[in-house]
């Protein structure tokens, strides 16, 4: 097929996923990923630790590990969508990150990406495809925090370019 | 609509995300380091248009009291959180959505990304856990509560109760704040395009 043969421009892509969020946002929600990220990490820390995971308020209070989260499914169907358009375009294969100093930077990352979603209650998608656009405050605040948070982590990585 | 039925929607919403990205590249990490390091703008313009169409969307939605605004109390832990991710996806050149669209193309990386993404969620529920900050959804009450810096709740539906303006009316606005800002990037892309294409001009003159 044509489409899996040559790279779609990302606003093309960003318009129809635009509209796809708008029949979301008005069935069951905005488009989020956060959310059912720690919702998968409450059903592994649950099926690691068990009973004991009743020590920690937060898998009680905030979020009760769950298999009805809708917000889960978000993630599987982009990992599954993602596996099957890279395979119809022959561009499935194993990357593996060479450098230990790119190990270490992802490690970093991850680390800080998962706290800072939890922190703020929100990640990177739910601030630009569903809380600015419904004008939330909290999407102004966030979005302010996540410029000076790239501009610090440009800067970062530049230096480390550089090296 | 059922648990079943929502997972599902989910689910395909998801796939269709997932196809999407795969063949457009997109990512927000790159839509907001690369505008920042090396002047390029493909994801940031896509960003900003996506963003207008949605504004446009969802506060017509809002209007006419249809659709499901997120709904809790924001302060700032939502400024302090997205900074220390902002920092975090750049390092990991990655976001969200491209940590699974990569772990989907077989990129190992992506992969060792999300699971530390979840190393960090499950560490920052042990701390939640000594400090209960910022304070559970139960708790909210959509008023401001200094104490615990948070500013209460609002957004396009509460604008339309304060004012009796419709939510639209609020969005135009911000669509315009937008398209002003996408404005101004291709104002810069051209005038980066005219630099770059002065040299080799001189150049050829110079043959």
């Amino acid at each position: 097929m044509e489409f899996f043969k040559k790279t779609l421009d990302p606003t093309v892509a960003l318009i129809a996923i635009a509209i796809l969020d708008i029949f979301l946002f008005v069935a069951i929600g905005a488009w989020t990923v956060g959310g059912g990220e720690t919702m998968m990490t409450g059903l592994a820390a649950k099926a690691v630790l068990g009973d004991k995971i009743d020590n920690i308020p937060f898998w009680h209070l905030v979020f009760p590990p769950s298999w009805g989260y809708w917000k889960i499914y978000i993630s599987l169907g982009m990992l599954f969508g993602a596996f099957v358009s890279a395979v119809l375009s022959k561009e499935f294969y194993l990357r593996i990150p060479k450098r230990l100093s790119e190990w270490v930077m992802i490690t970093i990352g991850g680390l800080l990406m998962g706290f800072g979603i939890r922190l703020a209650f929100v990640c990177n998608v739910s601030t630009f495809f569903g809380l600015t656009p419904q004008m939330n405050m909290g999407g102004y605040l966030a979005i302010t925090g996540i410029i000076a948070g790239a501009w610090v982590g440009s800067a970062i990585y530049k230096r480390i370019l550089e090296v | 609509m059922s648990v079943l039925g929502e997972c599902l929607l989910a689910f395909i919403f998801g796939s269709c995300v997932g196809v999407l990205v795969q063949r457009s590249r997109f990512c927000n990490a790159a839509a907001l380091r690369d505008a920042m390091l090396f002047k390029s703008f493909r994801n940031t313009k896509a960003l900003l248009v996506a963003m207008m169409i949605l504004t446009v969307g969802f506060t017509s939605f809002m209007s006419i009291g249809q659709g499901h605004p997120m709904n809790f109390d924001v302060g700032l832990n939502q400024m302090i959180g997205l900074f220390i991710f902002g920092i975090g996806m750049v390092l990991a050149g990655a976001c969200t959505v491209s940590t699974w669209v990569k772990a989907g193309e077989g990129n190992v990386g992506a992969m060792w990304a999300l699971l530390f993404t979840f190393i960090g969620m499950f560490l920052f529920s042990l701390l939640w856990s000594i400090n209960y900050w910022p304070p559970a959804p139960a708790s909210m009450t959509g008023e401001p509560n200094l104490e615990a810096l948070q500013f209460g709740f609002s957004n396009a539906a509460t604008l339309q109760e304060k004012f009796k303006i419709p939510a639209l009316g609020f969005g135009l606005i911000q669509v315009a704040v937008l398209y002003a800002i996408y404005r101004a990037i291709l104002k810069k892309e051209n005038s980066v395009n005219k630099v770059v294409s002065v040299p080799s001009k001189t150049e050829k003159e110079l043959v």
